[in-house]
């Protein structure tokens, strides 16, 4: 598919701010499934960027305002074309054990310090175990919505998974962040991901729709097999699917705080007022999705 | 708590039989670089040598040299650093040795350092398992790729050695940012006004030429062309337990010290504000943890930070010392593997050996470990200053049954060590009387473009009998550590080339605080979503 992205971040302060420092992650990756084509950031008040690519392999973009201002806008434009992935091989379990396997899954099997205690998982753990690791991804995406409501304004950006699994519900970043500690308490590798979700018009009419940006995560399959490489295969458990072309990747980590799309921070006591909306419209509305 | 067995004739002193004393021979006569020492505090006597004690007190409480300890009755404030007036005494080819061993040890820390952070081939090697190092509390993924000014990251290294009857051995690496080179400093001045009498027969090499060194590494590595590189030191404030020693080193060398509030990151540089405007800082000395330096990169709840720092650091505007992310090699978990590093870094074959250790980690020496618990050190891996070590053979039996249970679910955060057999000097109590008490040593090196070491260090000794605890926050004391001029190498200062900064003073007024930027949580409804279905499960 093919995506015209608008990111617009507006914050407005309830009193004059300076030195307003700030890391986005907010462009789209170049992946064996996805191609960036253009891609723009403008800072009002204006501002020189710097980039880098961070250790996980996300550009991050830095600014620093240092003038006195009272509102900030980050406005970010990518156009972005996506491919359907292949759909992943049925691989058995002791495939997981593989040497080749531990190397490609590296810390993204280590536990991070943010799991709830044992006690609260151990459920989950029963019933999470299917017939092969990708069965366990697939059941996971049903398990967490079924068992979680998705409910915004119970959880907040850096609410943890004991938070969710005692407060009963969350949102996508919460879901996302349980169905991780999970799939590792199940010896498979998985990592968050953070991007951007087209979704189609429900009355099927326009194709420009005003989204938010969203999480779901990848988990390393092993080859069928156990021959060729092991896979990373996302996974949408808020949506109760597989990463479709419609999930456009910015960049994965151990957990969000790894990849938050705007993190920052400004001298002043001010409060602020934060709207943020991505817009994304389809390019290529003729064309059929699996071409 | 049994009264120590002292002994009130320096001539009667017997070293604890199976420990090294490196004043007296089992026998009991002095070996022969001690004997002028032993001699003239024969001569003193206890009512000499405690009436010194008596001024040494009263001089450092007047200037202000105390630390916070805790005591049987909690937390004690302010008391007077105890320093021991009888110096520890060292030949100069004991400390060539020493001081070889630790150049090499700290090159090859570097190296990892470096190695970490970039091309890992230490870990392609097989040597060093990589879950490991990404495990371990220190290792900053902020830091992936930075290659800091000059190539060096540990510019100030403070690792702890032990002397046993085998010889000196390597206790732990500390390469973030060790503390007690102020304590070296003073001590050899309070010596020298309060015990004159003792250098009398000794040429003792100096150890005030500390701040120039470290002043001229700060500098050899500022990303500055002309001589005059701006310099501060960052304490985190007067609330530190160590602030005595980051305003003395401030002084010392003549530059700024500041606090996070005093500084700020504009475009990629970092500045420090003074009543004439912002002024380019080149180089920090900062004295506080990777967590608190830049909420950006690191504990973003942390605001007592300098946003942007991390980003200066990036573009390589500013030197930071210690480097960031070198915590990751002196953890103790880590440390099992430095005689690996100085192999494959270096080529070379270690020359001060490490303490015998397992890794916990490895599910075969735990079980090695865990019933011999009452027989070793038990230590966390990423802790500093004796925290949460467990010496076995004076622990509790139930707290080890609880500690196993500990190491048992969390075996990768613990190390254990054999018990090292500390070597004794000859120390005084209150009234005066001498008896044999465990010492360690730490040397502090300065790496900018070479590696200099001070001669000595501080020794920290342990001030109860028989005990090897030597840390001053668990009521340990120090000693002068005297390196004899009588080696082919010398360690004098290098010619002064101090020059003062004239700064204006800093603005009274302070910034106000830093506020974190609201996050947006990542949220898209499952409504909006749920009109995909997933093609492959339709």
């Amino acid at each position: 598919m093919n995506f015209q992205i608008t990111f617009t971040t507006g914050y407005e302060y309830d009193s004059v701010v300076t030195d307003n420092l700030n890391a986005l992650r907010v462009r789209p990756a170049t992946t064996s499934s996805q191609r960036v084509d253009d891609f723009h950031v403008r800072i009002d008040p204006e501002t020189r960027l710097h980039r880098h690519t961070d250790y996980f392999g996300t550009e991050v973009i830095e600014f620093g305002i240092p003038k006195p201002h009272e509102s900030m806008t980050i406005d970010v434009r990518a156009r972005v074309v996506t491919t359907q992935s292949p759909y992943p091989d049925e691989a058995s379990w002791e495939a997981i054990g593989a040497p080749a396997y531990a190397e490609a899954a590296g810390e993204f099997l280590m536990p991070t310090g943010t799991e709830p205690p044992d006690a609260l998982l151990e459920e989950f753990d029963q019933m999470a175990r299917a017939t092969s690791p990708l069965a366990t991804l697939l059941l996971l995406c049903e398990l967490i919505p079924d068992r979680f409501e998705y409910k915004p304004g119970t959880t907040y950006v850096g609410s943890t998974v004991e938070d969710l699994i005692r407060g009963g519900a969350g949102v996508c970043q919460d879901f996302v962040h349980l169905a991780l500690i999970l799939l590792r308490r199940q010896g498979i590798a998985a990592r968050y991901v953070s991007g951007y979700l087209w979704a189609a018009p429900q009355d099927g009419g326009s194709d420009s729709v005003e989204v938010d940006t969203h999480a779901w995560l990848e988990a390393l399959l092993p080859a069928s097999g156990g021959r060729g490489e092991p896979v990373w295969v996302g996974a949408d458990p808020t949506n109760r699917i597989l990463a479709t072309e419609s999930h456009v990747k910015i960049g994965h980590g151990r957990f969000y705080a790894d990849v938050p799309p705007v993190k920052g921070v400004y001298r002043g006591g001010a409060e602020a007022k934060l709207a943020a909306a991505v817009s994304m419209t389809r390019l290529d509305p003729t064309t059929s999705a699996r071409a | 708590m049994t009264e120590p067995a002292t002994v009130h004739d320096p001539s009667d002193y017997r070293p604890t039989p199976g420990y090294h004393d490196e004043v007296y021979l089992p026998d009991g006569s002095p070996r022969d670089y001690a004997r002028p020492m032993a001699e003239e505090l024969e001569r003193m006597g206890p009512e000499q040598l405690a009436a010194a004690g008596r001024r040494r007190d009263a001089i450092f409480m007047q200037q202000g040299i105390t630390f916070d300890a805790t005591g049987e009755d909690g937390p004690v404030k302010d008391r007077p650093f105890p320093l021991d007036l009888v110096p520890r005494i060292m030949p100069g080819e004991e400390w060539t040795h020493i001081k070889r061993g630790l150049a090499q040890r700290i090159r090859a820390l570097n190296h990892f350092v470096d190695d970490v952070y970039h091309g890992r081939e230490i870990v392609h090697a097989g040597i060093v398992p990589w879950n490991l190092i990404v495990s371990r509390s220190h290792f900053a993924r902020a830091v992936h790729g930075i290659r800091p000014p000059g190539g060096v990251y540990t510019h100030v290294a403070g690792c702890d050695l032990v002397r046993d009857e085998e010889g000196w051995k390597v206790l732990e690496d500390n390469v973030r940012t060790p503390s007690g080179i102020s304590y070296v400093l003073e001590n050899r001045v309070a010596m020298t006004r309060l015990v004159p009498s003792l250098f009398q027969s000794y040429r003792v090499r100096p150890v005030d030429h500390y701040p120039q060194l470290l002043l001229a590494a700060l500098r050899a590595v500022a990303p500055s062309t002309d001589d005059e590189a701006t310099v501060v030191v960052w304490t985190p404030g007067p609330l530190n337990s160590a602030y005595f020693e980051h305003a003395f080193l401030a002084r010392q060398m003549g530059v700024e010290l500041v606090e996070a509030s005093d500084l700020v990151v504009r475009d990629d540089v970092l500045y420090m504000r003074t009543t004439s405007g912002l002024r380019r800082v080149h180089s920090v000395y900062r004295r506080l943890d990777d967590d608190y330096v830049d909420p950006l990169e690191f504990r973003p709840e942390s605001l007592l930070g300098v946003p942007g720092l991390v980003r200066a650091y990036r573009a390589g505007t500013v030197a930071v010392a210690n480097a960031f992310g070198t915590g990751v090699a002196d953890d103790k978990a880590i440390y099992h593997y430095v005689p690996e590093m100085v192999k494959f870094y270096l080529g070379e074959e270690p020359i001060l050996d490490n303490v015998k250790t397992y890794l916990l980690s490895d599910p075969e020496q735990l079980e090695y470990v865990l019933p011999r618990l009452d027989q070793l050190v038990i230590k966390p891996t990423s802790e500093s200053g004796g925290k949460g070590v467990f010496i076995g053979p004076s622990t509790p039996a139930d707290e080890l049954e609880a500690l196993a249970e500990v190491l048992k679910v969390e075996p990768q955060k613990w190390i254990a060590q054999e018990v090292v057999k500390l070597s004794t000097v000859p120390t005084s109590d209150l009234d005066g009387t001498v008896a044999a008490r465990h010492v360690d040593l730490r040397p502090f090196a300065v790496f900018g473009e070479t590696i200099k070491i001070v001669p000595g260090g501080l020794t920290r000794v342990a001030m109860r009998e028989g005990s090897m605890i030597v840390n001053s926050s668990q009521g340990g004391g120090s000693k002068d550590t005297w390196v004899l001029e009588d080696g082919e190498d010398s360690d004098r200062a290098e010619p002064p080339d101090v020059v003062r900064q004239e700064l204006p003073a800093l603005p009274d007024m302070r910034y106000g605080g830093w506020s974190d930027q609201e996050q947006q949580q990542q949220q898209t409804s499952t409504e909006r979503g749920r009109a995909h279905a997933c093609p492959h499960r339709a």
